[in-house]
């Protein structure tokens, strides 16, 4: 992915090489190829396959795509970890959990199979949707099982590696123990025990000998199923983007000069560099700590909701409703987010959450802890403002007096975090096959039960 | 599971039995299922499992519905089926010996035989692979009647939860047959996008068998149907997913003709019986207006916007909707509002709204007899979209209509009786198998009680 520029070469000719090699790449993208030299529409991981821009409007015209498109091409992920992708450093494994091939691939497996929910209806790819930058952008906050709701914005995963906490409030801090947690969670996936999901997967014929393959020997258990999840998970590696071949790469083409004005203003004037962190060698654009940017106080503590909420009937139809006809239909009351301190009960703590990556927000919408925020203009007005003020509202947090043209700028940076390898891992992910109940798995209706 | 063999028997002969369409009660279903003579004795309700209801599940219940008996306008029976399965709607074979009820998030199928003894289903059959077998449907709704056929519409798919989905067919053995895609831009499969929509979403399925016409519409996907009602409306990223076209189809080839615009999610789709009649009505839920299908004089199929229902900007929300045997009327019913309102649709261009009544403080389906004179109500929209705190009524009501007014005869509360929220409603008769209610049913089925 990298390209390298010949020094020496004459401003105007490098220009035209890097030019060419740009237009040579992009044309090799559009027509689909891939890492693995096989072909893939990379429009499909570019988002819903349900397109909706310009929904807002009277003039808004489908441009569904086929589910029948959706066809994956497999990649060796493994190479991803022996090489991460430009402005990555190396990635953290656990000692007693290796990666293997046959391991990341029964993660994979484990990860899109509907059947490790309760009532086999989600698995962890409902809420991590591949095409959708790993997240759901069709959603503020997910639904789980029996459509009961959960709290928070479905994180992407992307990069998910790196994390030193997991979970927005950091109440996790491996991949292999944070899967037990949507497994199991009532309003999640709602799997009613660790010993069910182990009994359940025992009796699917189809991972007959995967798990022995993967660990020597060792079946499904509470070590094998979280490290195998784990090591896919750990594999979704995503960077190599423009701004990294420009800031890593040297290619000083790689952006345009909004990018590269967005840049000096985030490691600047904007201060986002101060918790998005950039280090010499490699960017993962997170501090690994936990700040109150007022989001969550406002929504626990000064949130009111309004008389009226203004909704979409229809492309370019819009009404208002009343609080009390939205009251009439809610039927299910979240508690208050108060982040950090959901772990630590410390009052200080209180609407404090973890700096999420910034690497491929431009696939991630909607944003913030909540999904409260549509779009990333959005985002850097709320900073712009300086979030919302409360007595533990992070110092590092104020108002920037950005003029437009500095938050158009810095909108194009974040634009040009994509990984260019993302394609690549959308396509393997198409190709993971999706679990769902056949008539041969355990169920009470089925000859194989559960065993109870 | 046992009577395997005689189901695939009669589905073998069911073409055969069965080919000639006739008019089916309550009015709204496929033309080949066979008609129920006269009263109709039960009344069998797809039924939500509530948490903190009874015993939490998913139930057939059983309303005895003849006048003539002890236990007229009671629960004679229930039959747990396991899980909350988001019970929906439910659809009878073309023979009339099976109802088939789908659970929207399960996407499991229950098949349950209503003719050995009509007071008393029995489970005939599960079927839990509808996802694997049909290439990712998600969320079984209509069940809709062919010769020796189901065809089932999904609202969803098994990758993203969204709005894209397809049928499937099933024969009456309850083996899988088919999937037909609903167009997207992307594959048309042969079809024509008539406007600026092709979102590739389903919900209802009907026919106009003599013009070789199937119809189909459009909802939303899992995500949505599953969520929480009031945090639906201020998601702005979820209002976006609803679905605002309508397919014409070839009957005969499953193949899919025409793309049809209709914006603010075309749910229920009712065809006038009179083959000259060349039409069909849909309401849609969010923009709360009747559209009308209809082929045109130059033989082309057009949506176009006749009435509205009560006050769209209020959102009503019209939700079931029931043509008369004679074309005449239609009822529509509004979830948000609680009202049935019938509409003189004698001009279909031009229907008029003649009389509405409060049913409750919520309803949605609605079912009439072939003679118009008897309609029931129910409930329960979807698990989390039905009102909340004393506004959660749940409950079948029958009125008698005379063509001016509906009566109230007797209402089920299903919350009092420990049952859930009631959905779909089907009837049931013994005349249709050759039966008479056995002697001293009525007395057991007081003991039930």
């Amino acid at each position: 992915m990298r390209r390298a520029v010949p020094a020496g070469l004459h401003f105007f000719a490098r220009g035209v090489l890097i030019a060419a090699l740009i237009v040579v790449q992009a044309a090799a993208r559009t027509s689909g190829e891939l890492e693995s030299g096989r072909t893939f529409d990379e429009r499909q991981s570019q988002g819903p396959g349900d397109v909706r821009e310009g929904y807002e409007s009277a003039d808004y015209r489908t441009r569904s795509r086929s589910l029948l498109e959706r066809r994956g091409v497999p990649m060796d992920l493994i190479r991803l970890a022996e090489t991460p992708p430009l402005g990555l450093p190396p990635v953290p494994v656990p000692a007693d959990n290796p990666l293997t091939r046959t391991k990341i691939a029964l993660g994979r497996k484990l990860f899109f199979d509907r059947r490790l929910s309760i009532n086999d209806t989600l698995s962890c790819a409902a809420c991590h949707i591949p095409e959708q930058g790993f997240t759901n952008n069709e959603l503020r906050t997910p639904v789980g099982v029996e459509g009961r709701a959960v709290l928070r914005n479905s994180p992407t995963l992307y990069n998910i590696a790196y994390q030193e906490h997991l979970f927005l409030d950091g109440r996790e801090l491996s991949l292999e123990n944070q899967v037990w947690q949507p497994l199991t969670a009532h309003n999640e996936m709602a799997a009613p025990s660790i010993g069910y999901v182990i009994r359940k997967i025992r009796r699917m014929r189809d991972y007959d000998a995967l798990f022995e393959e993967a660990f020597d020997g060792r079946g499904p258990d509470i070590l094998t199923i979280g490290q195998a999840l784990a090591s896919y998970q750990r594999m979704l590696l995503a960077a190599d983007s423009p701004f990294d071949q420009w800031y890593f790469g040297g290619d000083p083409d790689a952006v345009g000069d909004r990018v590269k004005r967005g840049f000096a203003l985030f490691s600047g004037k904007a201060r986002c560099i101060v918790c998005h962190r950039v280090e010499a060698d490699h960017a993962l654009f997170v501090d690994h700590r936990f700040h109150n940017t007022g989001l969550g106080y406002a929504a626990s503590v000064s949130g009111k909701a309004p008389e009226t909420t203004r909704i979409q009937l229809a492309p370019g139809v819009f009404t208002e409703i009343s609080r009390a006809a939205v009251d009439a239909v809610t039927r299910q009351r979240l508690p208050n987010d108060l982040g950090l301190y959901r772990v630590t009960e410390s009052p200080g703590d209180r609407w404090k959450f973890r700096t999420q990556t910034l690497r491929n927000i431009a696939l991630t919408a909607p944003y913030m802890h909540d999904g409260s925020i549509d779009t990333l203009r959005e985002v850097i007005d709320f900073y712009d403002r300086g979030g919302v003020p409360n007595e533990l509202l992070s110092p590092l947090i104020r108002p920037l007096d950005l003029t437009a043209q500095e938050k158009h700028d810095l909108e194009a940076l974040l634009h040009a975090l994509t990984g260019s390898n993302v394609p690549d891992l959308v396509a393997d992910a198409f190709a993971a096959p999706i679990g769902d109940l056949s008539a041969e798995d355990p169920n009470w209706a089925h000859e194989n039960t559960l065993g109870y | 599971m046992k009577g395997t063999a005689l189901f695939k028997c009669l589905a073998m002969a069911a073409p055969l039995l069965f080919c000639v369409p006739a008019p089916a009660d309550e009015t709204c279903m496929s033309p080949y299922i066979a008609k129920i003579q006269g009263q109709e004795d039960y009344v069998y309700v797809w039924t939500l499992g509530v948490e903190g209801v009874g015993d939490e599940q998913d139930k057939l219940v059983t309303i005895d519905t003849n006048p003539a008996s002890d236990t007229y306008g009671k629960v004679v029976n229930t039959l747990s089926v396991g899980g909350r399965n988001e019970a929906h709607h439910s659809g009878l074979s073309d023979d009339r010996k099976y109802l088939w009820a789908g659970g929207l998030d399960t996407s499991k199928i229950f098949v349950f035989d209503i003719h050995t003894d009509p007071r008393k289903p029995v489970l005939h059959k599960v079927i839990t692979d509808f996802v694997d077998q049909t290439g990712g449907l998600v969320g079984p709704h209509t069940f809709y009647a062919l010769p020796g056929r189901m065809m089932i519409t999904a609202l969803s798919n098994n990758v993203d939860h969204g709005g894209r989905t397809g049928l499937a067919e099933y024969n009456n053995a309850g083996d899988y047959v088919a999937t037909h895609w609903i167009p997207t831009d992307a594959d048309l499969r042969g079809a024509v996008k008539s406007g600026q929509l092709a979102d590739g979403y389903g919900y209802d399925v009907r026919v106009k068998a003599d013009l070789n016409i199937m119809l189909t519409s459009s909802f939303t996907g899992w995500s949505n149907y599953m969520m929480d009602f009031g945090a639906m409306l201020k998601d702005e990223a979820a209002m976006q997913r609803f679905g605002h076209t309508m397919v014409v189809w070839d009957m005969h080839s499953r193949k899919p003709l025409k793309v049809l615009d209709v914006p603010g999610v075309p749910l229920e789709i009712r065809c006038a019986w009179d083959p000259d009649h060349k039409y069909c009505f849909t309401s849609t839920a969010l923009t709360s207006k009747l559209w009308l299908i209809y082929e045109d004089d130059g033989g082309e199929w057009q949506a176009k916007e006749v009435a509205d229902i009560g006050d769209p900007s209020t959102i009503p929300l019209p939700v079931d909707i029931s043509i008369t045997a004679d074309d005449k009327g239609l009822w529509v019913d509004t979830f948000m509002e609680g009202k049935a309102r019938y509409f003189d649709i004698s001009d279909p261009h031009a229907p008029k709204q003649v009389y509405e009544a409060q049913i409750g403080s919520q309803i949605n389906m609605v079912s009439q007899s072939w003679d118009g004179e008897r309609v029931y109500f129910s409930s329960s929209l979807l698990g989390n979209w039905d009102k909340t705190g004393d506004a959660d009524e749940q409950y079948v009501k029958l009125y008698h209509w005379d063509g001016k007014e509906l009566t109230h005869q007797w209402t089920v509360d299903f919350y009092a009786e420990g049952l859930g929220r009631s959905h779909q409603m089907r009837f049931g008769s013994y005349a249709l198998y050759g039966k008479r209610p056995p002697a001293g049913e009525t007395k057991l089925a007081a003991a039930v009680q």
